[in-house]
């Protein structure tokens, strides 16, 4: 009788800690500002003044004008202008809309295989478990921006290269993720009845093992999301990555690059405060996200 | 231990094999470095004298067997552009990128260590959480970004350290390093900060994780019960415990920032190896590219390599493979 109160009272402790966990100030902002960038991102060419990559309206004249000057058509930009007269402000919200689409697709993908080579290495066990396994482990052991910078010297540059560069990149995390809660899963009483039901192995996979190994894969999705955008910057600043025709923060950050020695900070430094805003924002959201996700906490 | 390092290193050609294999037969495919090198007004016997004379009018199956056959010799092909071996220029350029890399590793451990632990004993005051939110931007900034904004602070603005370059180097006990210079120190400065701070927010991370798990450990209030000083068992309770960990980490991260130097390289025009390739890359300089990752794959492998047998020596509970 007396292990009942206890345990109501820790319960309660618990969750009322995880409510104050999660109305965090840096919660609320970074959920905001995650919001607010995938709004920016998805209506940019309905927001941005003026369409950067319209040859038509971009015009030399505007070329490295400082932030807050008017431009030729009077609209004003109020980031500045970069060297050949695009306004910053509009090629901020479409490069940054390249650079979501990037890690969201690729993201998504990633996920894809690494959930079906984890489930399958998990379920059948093995030998297919270690073969599988030991490609994961000789990948991981190569830091990412090193993989993704010989797969991109040996695909070339491009958008959809670089999604498949990330997507190799991703997809073994993921893949080991998978595999160790569904491992767990696999000797749960419940897939023991499956397998005695003679359910086909598609569907115990599918239908049982899948849905009981997806939580932890949430968290991790979340944050290499934030990964992924800042390596496909980093590639397209290399110039391996993004084309510079093509917006996306990372090329139009190596674009800023040839003019900074000469006071034209602007053209950097804003595709940089938004790069560094979305993943920061990212991370810590998904930083919560685990504590609100921690079996340890929800019980 | 003998059987699991001997089935590594077999493991390893394996994986050398094969990644020269997929490397030469995939960088093949992407673009023509002949366009790179001749003039394209050159007459057309020109063009294609140069193409005999780099062996670029063989098949590529031809080409990979000359390759493998000198890469068993330890000749991995001359660089297309410096018409030198592409391995000697790798091991030429190699230093740069070391000195580098061992700077940004000393500052990690000695900046993030002593701010790790502090947060991780008290979790919960002001300091902590400058520290904790410190660190999630510090992982989050792109470090070629803020090498940007370091220039634009340190060099244009304030004019207090120079823009790019290695500068002066010293040779000192067989040595040839820019620390022993001031100008070489002036120059190592924004680079090697550059490439730490990631790795500085790494290990304020991974250390405050460790104190906090191993203050809940039982010996350690067992220590606290014997009466014994704060000081006393942060020094010889908690330390010995956390740093198993971190040091098995920080091996591995080496490699990494040997890696991730390519891109502070490429910011402050640092002289290293990852400069070369990303030149290399863009050049279509073929050797020097699948020479360099060659280097690396085998530099990753001998790490790992190292980093589980330390493991192993380290942790009784650990059991490599191959050893049952």
């Amino acid at each position: 009788m007396q292990t009942i109160p206890i345990r109501m009272r820790t319960n309660r402790k618990t969750r009322s800690a995880m409510r104050e966990k999660f109305s965090q100030p840096s919660t609320v902002v970074s959920g905001v500002l995650l919001f607010l960038v995938t709004i920016c991102a998805t209506f940019a060419p309905l927001i941005a003044p003026t369409n950067p990559y319209d040859l038509s309206v971009v015009s030399i004249m505007d070329g490295r004008l400082a932030p807050g000057e008017k431009m030729f058509d009077g609209t004003v930009a109020w980031l500045g202008t970069d060297g050949a007269g695009r306004d910053v402000l509009s090629a901020i919200l479409f490069g940054l809309r390249t650079s979501l689409i990037v890690a969201v697709c690729s993201a998504v993908i990633a996920l894809f295989i690494g959930l079906l080579v984890g489930l399958t290495a998990a379920f059948f066990g093995g030998r297919i478990d270690s073969f599988l396994m030991r490609i994961v482990d000789i990948q991981l052991s190569f830091p990412a921006i090193l993989v993704a910078l010989v797969l991109l010297a040996l695909l070339g540059k491009g958008i959809d290269k670089v999604i498949i560069a990330l997507i190799i990149v991703q997809w073994a995390i993921y893949a080991r993720t998978v595999r160790a809660t569904a491992i767990v899963e696999r000797r749960k009483e419940y897939i023991e009845a499956a397998t005695c039901l003679r359910l086909s192995s598609f569907r115990i996979i599918w239908k049982h093992l899948l849905p009981n190994s997806i939580s932890p894969l949430i968290v991790l999705a979340t944050l290499q999301t934030a990964h992924s955008i800042s390596i496909e910057a980093t590639l397209s600043f290399l110039g391996v990555g993004v084309p510079i025709t093509e917006p996306s923060l990372g090329s139009l950050i190596s674009n800023g690059f040839d003019y900074i020695l000469s006071g034209a900070y602007w053209i950097t430094l804003f595709p940089g405060i938004m790069l560094f805003a979305t993943v920061a924002a990212i991370n810590i959201f998904g930083d919560r996200l685990r504590v609100l996700l921690n079996p340890r906490l929800s019980k | 231990m003998l059987a699991f390092v001997i089935k590594r290193c077999i493991q390893s050609v394996v994986v050398l094999f094969v990644m020269s294999l997929i490397v030469f037969s995939m960088i093949n495919l992407v673009g023509d470095p002949v366009d790179m090198l001749v003039n394209p007004e050159s007459l057309p016997e020109e063009i294609d004298r140069v193409r005999r004379d780099f062996g670029l009018d063989q098949s590529v199956q031809v080409q990979y067997w000359k390759f493998l056959t000198g890469a068993v010799s330890g000749d991995l092909g001359n660089s297309f552009i410096f018409g030198r071996p592409a391995l000697a220029l790798i091991a030429e350029r190699f230093p740069a990128t070391l000195e580098l890399a061992t700077c940004a590793l000393i500052l990690a451990v000695s900046v993030g260590l002593p701010l790790g632990i502090y947060a991780g004993l008290n979790p919960d005051g002001w300091g902590a959480r400058i520290v904790m939110g410190g660190s999630v931007l510090g992982i989050s900034i792109p470090t070629f970004w803020l090498g940007l904004m370091m220039i634009i602070i340190f060099s244009v603005l304030l004019g207090w350290l120079p823009v790019s370059g290695r500068g002066e180097t010293e040779n000192f006990l067989g040595i040839e390093s820019s620390i022993f210079t001031v100008d070489g120190l002036r120059h190592l400065v924004l680079p090697a900060i550059n490439l730490a701070l990631f790795k500085i927010s790494m290990v304020i991370r991974l250390t405050r994780a460790g104190v906090e798990e191993v203050m809940a450990l039982d010996f350690i209030k067992f220590a606290r019960a014997r009466g014994l000083s704060s000081p006393r068992i942060i020094r010889s309770h908690l330390l010995p415990n956390i740093f198993i960990p971190i040091v098995t980490v920080l091996a591995i991260e080496f490699g990494t920032l040997i890696a991730f130097a390519t891109v502070t390289e490429s910011v402050f025009a640092w002289p290293g190896v990852g400069k070369l390739v990303i030149d290399a890359i863009v050049n279509l300089d073929r050797p020097i590219v699948v020479a360099y990752l060659l280097f690396v794959v085998t530099l990753f492998l001998v790490l790992n390599l190292i980093v589980d047998i330390i493991y192993a020596a380290i942790d009784p509970r650990v059991r490599l493979q191959g050893d049952r």
